[in-house]
């Protein structure tokens, strides 16, 4: 894996350093904001969080949190799922590094701020390769480096409201074959009332999470090995969401 | 195997991702493969393991990143296969 200029690395830790100290104000409030202002409830949270702490305390790699999308605040919401508030500001370096769209944050200056206090690697889905892959190597670093990332494995927010393997971000694979250990935790995470995409979800949602961890393998090399491990992950969580219509009986 | 050669293999195995008739017609190798041709980020990889397949060679992840137009693929591919 080629190691990132200095200076990037460095621009990294102040991102990181000034979330940090920052994080005592942010991170309650993020949670202030989804559990009383859209009054979002993550059902059986508790057991769910002493889970992914226990994963975590237990982990030896690198892991790359990987989750299906369905609305814009899933990154917000899936951190908030795994973590709750104040263990984040406690183990703020287990606070996973997110890749959002850039264009759909950009257009305010408060967004990009509060989006780089939230270790958000703005990203143009579509863009330039070289672009894109700059980003990727930054995640690459931190992952290799005892950090955590989130990547949406579908690349956008499903469109059929079902996860989607017809259109599988690259990056993922990429991601996992190019940090060693690295395992993906895939996480399925669905608001009752969501039905299909949406901005976010259904003010007073209450929502179904499961996450599993696994290390994908393949027999090939280069794209197509990447390829490979992308497609394992989607599987993964197309095997989720199954188990999580059959267990509710619900329908997209 | 020539540069040309190449092209026309490239241009056939892109044409069934591109949502862009008009640019897909009058394509040459300046013809950027996202923005012009208008093919989903997401497939362009697959665009490229087909490129794998027909001139049987192996594209790792940085190669595959200095792909963005018709001509670097081709680029990309006649290094491979000399």
């Amino acid at each position: 894996m080629p190691s990132l200029p200095t200076r990037t690395r460095v621009a990294l830790l102040l991102q990181r350093e000034v979330g940090r100290l920052m994080a005592v104000l942010w991170i309650p409030a993020m949670g202030f904001a989804l559990r009383f202002g859209l009054r979002y409830r993550i059902r059986n949270a508790a057991e769910l969080r002493n889970r992914y702490r226990a994963l975590v305390r237990g982990s030896d790699g690198p892991v790359l949190i990987c989750a299906n999308h369905l609305t814009m605040i899933d990154s917000a919401l899936v951190a908030w799922a795994l973590g709750g508030s104040w263990w984040w500001v406690f183990n703020y370096r287990r606070m996973p590094w997110n890749l959002p769209e850039y264009t759909n944050f950009a257009g305010h200056w408060f967004n990009r701020a509060l989006a780089w206090l939230a270790k958000c690697l703005p990203i143009v889905r579509g863009g330039k390769r070289s672009e894109v892959s700059g980003v990727l190597k930054r995640i690459q670093h931190l992952l290799s480096k005892g950090e955590t990332a989130l990547i949406f494995a579908e690349g956008g927010r499903s469109r059929t409201g079902r996860v989607q393997l017809d259109t599988i971000a690259d990056g993922v694979g990429r991601i996992m074959n190019s940090v060693r250990g690295c395992q993906a935790l895939c996480v399925y995470m669905r608001g009752d009332r969501q039905r299909s995409w949406s901005t976010i979800p259904a003010r007073g949602d209450s929502f179904y999470v499961d996450f599993e961890l696994f290390k994908p393998d393949s027999e090939h090399s280069g794209l197509r090995r990447s390829r490979d491990f992308a497609l394992q992950v989607i599987e993964q969580l197309v095997t989720m969401e199954e188990r999580y219509f059959s267990r509710s009986g619900a329908t997209a | 195997m020539t540069k040309e050669e190449i092209f026309e293999k490239v241009v056939e195995i892109v044409r069934p991702y591109a949502k862009d008739d008009d640019a897909m017609e009058a394509i040459t190798l300046e013809t950027n493969i996202l923005q012009d041709l208008k093919v989903n980020s997401a497939r362009l990889v697959d665009v490229i393991l087909a490129f794998e397949d027909e001139f049987d060679i192996e594209v790792e992840d940085e190669d595959a990143d200095a792909v963005d137009t018709v001509g670097d693929a081709v680029e990309l591919i006649h290094a491979k296969v000399a």
